[in-house]
């Protein structure tokens, strides 16, 4: 098995239709997240990272239930 | 020293894996946080070759030896042991990493023959994100909140002009928009992979509530698939696991090296029996059967109405 690598995609703006989409499908709260760019994104996952136990991907929201890195 | 968080943890991996030469590609959760549509994970998930699974032992080893030092253990769920001839057949490899003694656990999924990838589509870019089509078809879970994010990598592979954007909307207006922008060619090609795209080009006017049930019941193949595809490794993993728990003063995982982990869990693996390869004995055509006579009575839907909208075997197992 090869995996092949390929130039990144542009960074594109994605249309009104796509965040609309998301506001009604994961929230509104999520769709304004993803308008952000890629560092502003990553930064507010790393202030998560750092201030809460945050669940994998199999665990339940909200973090708070998993216990805070300083409040276990 | 600073301790890591999962997003620096991952950039230093990769870094090691580079350095070793070792090809890989980052995938599920981590690649959805990337592509702006899952916003909390810490757990990372890469596709590395069966053929390079060697090397990635040796990496290990190493860093293990090396100031300051890091631990890699096997984690205590359903997997196999980094091993290609488990790995070359479907079976994920969990591990627990720590970057320095006061690390936090960095949970690590291993695949090498990711679900519902085509060898030959296997792509990544410079970074080694794992591209938007392959996220998504990993993505066909039976897990409800992965389905929005499979339209979310369509919506954004259509807006990127690439028609596998096709094969993963499930809004008929994306749908229909993504359409209209392929060639023919292109339709062509999806409609193949997609059966479920006929009915846009056979259609000029698409009741919403026809749509939506052939959505839910290709939707619903996949899941059952999926279903069928996994249990074929849990059941014989739990099998293994209860028989080699048994032996006198059984501990896993150990906390022994990672090399001395990994020669105890391959012999065990080979000594009680678990399936290098789960799928060998049944033919695929079989589980795509199984599923949808599940997907019949589940959905009461006739046979030729599942029919109408069921991807070929290639393309739900290859």
């Amino acid at each position: 098995m090869k995996i092949r690598i390929v130039p990144p995609e542009p960074e594109i703006e994605y249309s009104e239709d796509y965040y609309e989409w998301m506001a009604r499908a994961m929230g509104e709260e999520k769709a304004a997240w993803a308008r952000l760019p890629r560092e502003e994104r990553e930064k507010e996952l790393t202030w998560y990272h750092e201030n809460f136990n945050t669940p994998d991907d199999l665990a339940v929201w909200p973090p708070e239930l998993d216990g805070g890195k300083y409040n276990p | 020293m600073p301790v890591s968080t999962p997003l620096e943890f991952l950039k230093i991996f990769a870094g090691q894996l580079q350095q070793a030469e070792i090809p890989f590609a980052i995938t599920s959760g981590m690649a959805c946080v990337h592509y702006g549509l899952q916003q909390i994970t810490k757990d990372s998930d890469w596709i590395i070759p069966a053929e390079d699974l060697g090397r990635l032992r040796e990496l290990f080893t190493r860093l293990e030896g090396d100031l300051p030092p890091w631990r890699i253990s096997y984690r205590q769920i359903c997997g196999a042991p980094l091993e290609a001839e488990f790995m070359a057949h479907g079976w994920t490899s969990h591990l627990s990493v720590w970057d320095s003694a006061g690390s936090v656990e960095h949970k690590v999924d291993i695949f090498s023959k990711p679900p519902r990838v085509r060898s030959e589509e296997l792509q990544m870019d410079a970074e080694g994100w794992a591209s938007r089509h392959i996220v998504a078809q990993m993505k066909r879970t039976d897990r409800d909140k992965d389905w929005p994010i499979v339209h979310g990598l369509g919506q954004q592979l259509s807006e990127h002009q690439r028609p596998e954007g096709l094969l993963h909307l499930a809004e008929l207006n994306a749908l229909l928009a993504a359409w209209k922008a392929a060639t023919q060619q292109e339709r062509e090609q999806m409609t193949a992979r997609r059966p479920l795209l006929r009915m846009l080009a056979d259609r000029s006017e698409i009741d919403p509530l026809y749509f939506e049930r052939r959505i839910l019941l290709e939707r619903l193949i996949w899941e059952r698939v999926n279903e069928q595809r996994h249990t074929r490794y849990t059941r014989p993993w739990r099998r293994f696991y209860r028989s080699w728990r048994q032996e006198l003063d059984w501990e896993w995982p150990s906390s022994e090296a990672f090399t001395a982990q990994h020669q105890r869990l391959l012999g065990a693996a080979r000594g009680y029996g678990l399936p290098p390869d789960p799928l060998a004995d049944t033919p695929k055509e079989a589980l795509v059967e199984t599923a949808v006579a599940a997907v019949c009575q589940v959905a009461a839907a006739a046979k030729q109405e599942v029919a109408e909208v069921l991807p070929p075997v290639y393309e739900l197992l290859p």
